[in-house]
């Protein structure tokens, strides 16, 4: 039994997974051909260490020209805890004749723990480079074939349409907003009589019925354009034919009020309330077109 | 008083908005005028310096595309060194893919006039360009083809040798540096 332990115990100090420096190595590559002069290589080495080392940013290729037809475009590296991801881009610059095997150089990552180093290998990786020209370059007129310039760009009007069509609206808006406050739209101002005499009644009770029926009276003369009265009904639906169909309600209405305000001991009750907000509530949906 | 003011801060509002319609009609029409004159130069017909000059970076640009045309290299050049630094990303590596070409033309006519002591600078001043217009913009074929239409005319002078390269390559080396293009296979 003891001697079971112990293999397994020497066993487990053996595989060295727990002392490993890096724990997870990785390099990423895109496909290694069908690259041509002036092509960027981008280049991944996704690298995770153990807690208490640190990577020695110093130690990875600088930015700038490499050799005479490589350079290093862009150096990034990001950390999230131990795991690191560099992203070298690399552009390659060389006019081969034939299809040309070339290789990125490697290089080593630095790793310090402490005083220690401990230097992590990125391999070199080859790739195929093929020509853009075939060998016997072909003439044109002006000699030897070779790209035109490239047109000059139009200047680009689309922020200054947004702009333009912005302003414009914000403009519009506004001074319509202004016209309906000088009460330019007169026929928009009446579509909300009754809506504000809703509004007024909502807060009265039977006590209140005075006031309630001034409302509705003010409600019905200012969409009369003048003070209507029962007798004047005929001539108010001519002009409103809308109205007709509330015919009993509003007969109702100037007879109540009459009585109201012209007989003595008249005692308002919560029903009659109730029905002169029924009568509103009807010429709300009329005016706003639902009846 | 709080109707006042609002009344107050909506007018303000709308004279705010009607200035910024001003402003941005002028700047349209602006762009409009520019854009007229960069397909004049382009279509061939020159235009007065003084537009050009406090106009934007990308009228430079027509104006040199104009002068190329017209092969007046020297002034291309001096309107192209110009704007180099103008604008951004994509305006520069056009600015400078053209200004190789510019240097690229006039290499290829003095190795043609077997002008080698000046055609060497200027395919090396022309390399030099569509190699910065390509780190601009890594996408531009054209600049790419005509990279190699110079590397072609004036090769790299050291060599890229793989280890399995043969060593009797050795030899080529020497013609190899001379600009020129091979013009046919023995």
């Amino acid at each position: 039994m003891r001697i079971v332990l112990i293999m397994v115990l020497s066993l487990l100090g053996c595989s060295g997974s727990i002392d490993e420096p890096v724990s997870y190595f990785n390099v990423e590559t895109p496909r290694p051909f069908g690259y041509v002069n002036g092509d960027e290589i981008p280049q991944r080495i996704i690298i995770e260490i153990r807690s208490g080392i640190s990577l020695q940013p110093g130690s990875l290729p600088a930015k700038g020209q490499i050799n005479r037809w490589l350079n290093l475009n862009q150096v990034t590296v990001k950390q999230t805890g131990q795991r690191y991801q560099i992203d070298l881009l690399y552009q390659v610059f060389y006019a081969p004749l034939e299809v040309k095997s070339l290789t990125l150089p490697g290089f080593t990552i630095q790793l310090s723990q402490g005083e220690k180093s401990i230097g992590q290998n990125v391999p070199a990786w080859t790739f195929t480079l093929s020509p853009l020209r075939e060998l016997v370059v072909r003439q044109t007129e002006q000699g030897e074939y070779m790209r035109p310039d490239s047109p000059p760009p139009l200047l680009a009007n689309n922020q200054v349409l947004y702009g333009l069509a912005a302003s414009l609206s914000v403009a519009v808006l506004i001074a319509a907003y202004l016209a309906y406050l000088y009460g330019c739209f007169p026929g928009m101002s009446r579509r909300t009589v009754f809506k504000l005499a809703l509004r007024k009644l909502a807060g009265l009770s039977k006590a209140d019925m005075e006031q309630a029926l001034t409302v509705v009276h003010h409600a019905l003369n200012s969409l009369n354009g003048q003070p209507l009265f029962f007798n004047r009904l005929g001539e108010f639906y001519r002009r409103n034919p809308e109205y007709l169909q509330i015919n009993a309600q509003l007969a109702w209405f100037f007879n109540y009020s009459n009585r109201y305000f012209f007989s003595d001991g008249m005692i308002a009750v919560a029903q009659d309330l109730q029905q002169l907000k029924e009568l509103c509530e009807q010429c709300r949906k009329i005016e706003r077109g639902s009846q | 008083m709080i109707r006042t003011l609002r009344h107050v801060t909506l007018w303000a509002a709308l004279a705010l908005s009607l200035a910024a319609f001003v402003y941005c009609a002028d700047a349209l029409y602006g762009i409009h005028r520019d854009n007229d004159l960069i397909r004049q130069l382009v279509s061939g017909k020159d235009t007065t310096v003084n537009k050009v000059i406090s106009g934007k970076p990308e009228l430079r640009l027509a104006r040199a595309f104009y002068f190329k045309q017209k092969h007046r290299y020297d002034e291309a050049l001096s309107t192209l060194s110009l704007i180099m630094d103008k604008g951004d990303r994509n305006f520069q590596a056009k600015a400078r893919y053209n200004l190789g070409n510019l240097y690229l033309e006039q290499a290829i006519q003095q190795a043609k006039a077997m002008n080698i002591n000046e055609a060497m600078p200027l395919a090396g001043l022309a390399k030099q360009l569509y190699r910065q217009s390509l780190a601009l913009n890594s996408g531009n074929w054209d600049a790419k083809y005509n990279l190699e239409v110079a590397m072609r005319l004036l090769p790299e002078m050291d060599r890229v040798d793989m280890p399995d390269d043969e060593p009797t390559k050795q030899k080529s080396q020497l013609w190899t540096t001379v600009p020129g293009f091979p013009r046919g296979l023995p």
